[in-house]
């Protein structure tokens, strides 16, 4: 796959067909991947496609002028398709370069699975279903699917929906819905009262660095709500009560739009399980109006349509 | 004083002797996080997993919230409210070398010509009990801004983890009080010390990342206007805040009023360079491209502090690396210049 | 104590075309319902941003009742079509999260069925009263709450 993306990169920018390229580079933190993006034909090179390409790059055609050749995995598509649905991205404008995905690594998992910190760990490889870690004299063996995150056990579009160039073979998807939501299902188990301050307790962590709503593709507000101040909605700075609104309200904005990509939970330096309440949203999308994220760039947005029929047993 | 030592076994019954006078707050595993909390005299496992918090040690001294006063409007004018943190003596143990280091470098900032009260008192109120690194993270850096792992200036007392004891060793006038009026610590032998020396010097061999600092405020200088190079160094930035909140010299602050109706309080809290509304109330962004952030986040730390206080406010204690949600790293932005 | 007297507070977003008009029909006919509310006038339901409901909340009252037209009625067309959908996740969300369900209401109450608001009126604000004061935003939750 690697080499057949740094092939299509290079023609791609030397016939002119886009302007950057967007994709995944090598990190400098432990078995991390980051965005490497770029206009130069010497820096396709260091192009990757492993089972850590963590971040959803769709964020980036929104803001990098130009057209762009941009790799996604299936759920990152879905997030693309979506903001081309919304008018955010043209389509003529990029180029999907589409990875068939089997999931990536929660290294947070993997840690916890070796017992091991992840500075200790030298090389990892994927070999089959399993990953087979090296540490300073010693190798471990885990199972690849116990290690990638929840959202990729229930991911039904592993294989990106759109794309120009498809750069493997179509992956089938998981069916472990169940496992995918499984931190969901317990904590609709538990009492509102309780519920209420779990996320009080969540949200008293939170430090406002915004990364969840800048690294969301589907936060796409030119101004966003916190950012308001006449009038001001929630103050600029943290209390649990503005913090849990501030993302309560960010979750309905993003209802229908998000594609479960996960990113807002994976960067939230202070691991606030934002996914359970997007992932919640998806569900109760799907369920109360037949609607999936990104999965037809013709439909109109969720929110910006309605049907005669919509459910209202609600409504007094 | 030469060095103590005390069995790690026994560490909880030092640390409930400090608990006497003090507040000891320590590392602890809260909610998934590692974070510097209030010992519940009990747990003394920290000594095994531990190697750094998230949130740095800064917001122990300078909070991501702070309410500074409150007011009412009165019969009379205003009535003000003084929110002083209080006076209680409070110790953090297991603070690490590059973070006492960091605590020195924005002492210089919040003691400067404005002395900041709010700061400079959990300051006073606070003595430091610092935790050599024997085993430095794959992002640490320190060693290239002259700061040793194993060791440390910057702390009232330094704790050495060798094998099965904790060497302590006493520092500054404060901590070597303190560790006069402690009972249960034994004297170290020479063995105990010599092993604490070698573990030392082998944490700061093994630290391999770097950034090379030699003529780099003239450098910095002459690139500033490089557009193109700050374009490309910031064009996958999310424009978050992470690096500068977790960042244990990162600074910057806003103050609000928040009222409502005769009565509000003044809070100040934690900002970031990274946001485009940054110095929006008082006046206006100048820096509306991502890149000129990007570079003012540098530049401040390793031009603009020098400049001003003589040293770069920079610890490499690799936070900013680690959290990144696209893996912006400190060490290439400025190698590269 | 003080729990004895305590009445629920509860604010009521009434769109001007239709539940407005409706409540303003229940006063003139002089229909009794509860004191209880107070009332703020939005130009359509479709107005009725979900950040109105949870600082209503927030800022300590018990209750939220939100109101329009039937649908097919709205003056805007299709202004309750698309709240409808707004409100339908928000409802979700809301109780997911732990917010009592008897606290945040929505209804479509016509201009004509003065009747009706009185009715709903009272048994919204009787739901407040059996989930009791709204402390969800304060911050100490005591034992035994
Ligand atoms: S959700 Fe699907 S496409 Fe996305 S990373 Fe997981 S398996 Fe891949
Ligand atoms: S990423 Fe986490 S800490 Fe940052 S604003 Fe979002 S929820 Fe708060
Ligand atoms: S809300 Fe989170 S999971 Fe959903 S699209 Fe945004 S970043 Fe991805
Ligand atoms: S943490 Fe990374 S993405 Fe966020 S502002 Fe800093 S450099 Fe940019
Ligand atoms: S800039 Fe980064 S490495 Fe340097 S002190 Fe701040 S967080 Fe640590
Ligand atoms: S005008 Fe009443 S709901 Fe739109």
């Amino acid at each position: 796959m690697e080499n057949k993306l740094k092939e299509e990169a290079r023609k791609l920018l030397k016939e002119g067909k886009v302007d950057y390229i967007v994709g995944y580079g090598k990190g400098t933190v432990k078995f991390r991947t980051s965005p490497l993006i770029t206009n130069k034909e010497e820096d396709i090179e260091g192009l990757v496609i492993n089972p850590f390409i963590a971040n959803n790059l769709s964020r980036y055609p929104a803001e990098i002028k130009g057209k762009l050749g941009i790799v996604v995995k299936g759920c990152d598509s879905r997030s693309l398709v979506s903001l081309i649905q919304d008018n955010k991205v043209k389509r003529d404008d990029i180029v999907i370069l589409g990875v068939p995905c089997e999931g990536v690594v929660d290294i947070k998992k993997l840690v916890e699975q070796i017992g091991a910190d992840i500075d200790q760990v030298k090389e990892i490889d994927k070999e089959g279903d399993n990953l087979i870690v090296k540490m300073d004299g010693s190798k471990k063996t885990v199972l690849f699917g116990d290690v990638i995150f929840d959202k990729c056990f229930g991911c039904e579009y592993p294989t990106p929906l759109e794309y120009d160039i498809l750069l493997g073979s179509e992956v089938s998807p998981r069916v472990e819905l169940e496992k995918s939501l499984k931190k969901i299902k317990e904590f609709e188990d538990i009492n509102a009262p309780e519920r209420w301050r779990y996320w009080k307790e969540q949200f008293s962590k939170c430090i406002r660095c915004y990364a969840c709503r800048n690294v969301c593709p589907a936060c796409f507000c030119e101004r966003c709500f916190v950012d308001v101040n006449i009038p001001q909605w929630i103050t600029t700075y943290g209390s649990w009560q503005d913090n849990l609104v501030f993302q309560l309200i960010r979750t309905l904005h993003v209802a229908g739009r998000c594609s479960d990509c996960g990113e807002c939970e994976r960067s939230c330096p202070v691991g606030i399980t934002l996914r359970s309440l997007q992932r919640k949203m998806v569900e109760e999308v799907k369920g109360l109006f037949n609607y999936e994220t990104g999965v037809d760039k013709d439909a109109p947005p969720v929110f910006t349509h309605y049907e005669a029929t919509d459910p209202e047993e609600f409504i007094k | 004083m030469g060095y103590k030592k005390i069995k790690k076994d026994q560490l909880n019954t030092f640390l409930s002797e400090l608990s006497k006078d003090y507040t000891v707050v320590l590392p602890s595993r809260s909610g998934g996080q590692v974070v510097f909390a209030p010992w519940d005299g009990k747990n003394t496992d920290f000594l095994d997993w531990y190697k750094n918090t998230i949130i740095p040690p800064k917001a122990l001294f300078f909070p991501p919230v702070e309410e500074m006063f409150r007011f009412r409007k009165g019969e009379e004018g205003y009535e003000i409210e003084e929110l002083m943190p209080d006076k209680r003596q409070q110790i953090i143990f297991g603070i690490r070398p590059c973070d006492a280091r960091a605590l020195k470098i924005i002492d210089m900032l919040f003691a400067d010509t404005y002395k900041d009260p709010y700061y400079l008192r959990r300051r006073e109120n606070s003595l430091l009990v610092g935790l050599s690194c024997n085993e430095p993270c794959d992002t640490c850096f320190c060693a290239s801004l002259d700061i040793s792992p194993g060791q440390s200036e910057d702390v009232d007392i330094l704790c050495t983890d060798v094998s099965d004891n904790l060497l302590i060793e006493a520092i500054s006038e404060k901590g070597s009080n303190l560790l006069s009026e402690m009972s249960g610590l034994s004297d170290a032998g020479s063995e105990e010390e010599s092993k604490a020396k070698e573990m030392r010097k082998s944490a700061k061999e093994k630290i391999a990342r770097q950034i090379n600092l030699s003529g780099l405020q003239e450098k910095m200088r002459s690139n500033f206007e490089n557009r193109e190079y700050w374009e490309k160094a910031s064009k996958k930035c999310m424009a978050c805040g992470i690096c500068t909140y977790v960042c244990p010299t990162c600074h910057c602050f806003d103050i609000n009023d928040e009222n409502r109706k005769k009565e509000g309080k003044r809070v100040r809290s934690w900002d970031s360079c990274k946001f485009p509304l940054f110095t929006r109330m008082p006046m206006e962004n100048p820096r509306h491209e991502k890149w000129r952030r990007m570079r003012q986040r540098y530049h401040h730390k390793f031009e603009y502090y020098p400049m001003n206080f003589g040293t770069i406010a920079c610890t490499g204690c690799g936070r900013c690396i680690r959290e990144c949600p696209v893996n912006v790293d400190v060490t290439e932005i400025i190698g590269g210049i | 104590m003080e729990e004895t007297k305590w009445e629920p507070k509860v604010v009521g977003f009434l769109c001007h075309w239709c539940s407005y008009a409706g409540a303003d029909l229940t006063g003139s006919a002089r229909m009794e319902y509860p004191h209880n509310i107070r009332i703020i006038r939005v130009p359509c339901s479709g107005r009725i941003d979900p950040m109105f409901i949870l600082r209503a909340l927030q800022n300590g009252l018990d209750g939220v009742l939100v109101s329009g037209c039937h649908p097919g009625d709205c003056h805007y067309q299709s202004g309750n079509f698309h709240a409808r959908r707004k409100f339908a996740v928000t409802r979700k969300l809301l109780e997911y999260v732990g917010i009592e369900p008897e606290r945040v209401q929505f209804s479509w109450v016509a201009a004509s069925e003065g009747p009706k608001m009185a009715q709903v009126v009272k048994e919204f604000v009787e739901g407040v009263r059996k989930v009791g004061p709204n402390r969800l935003f304060k911050d100490e939750i005591k034992d035994g709450e």
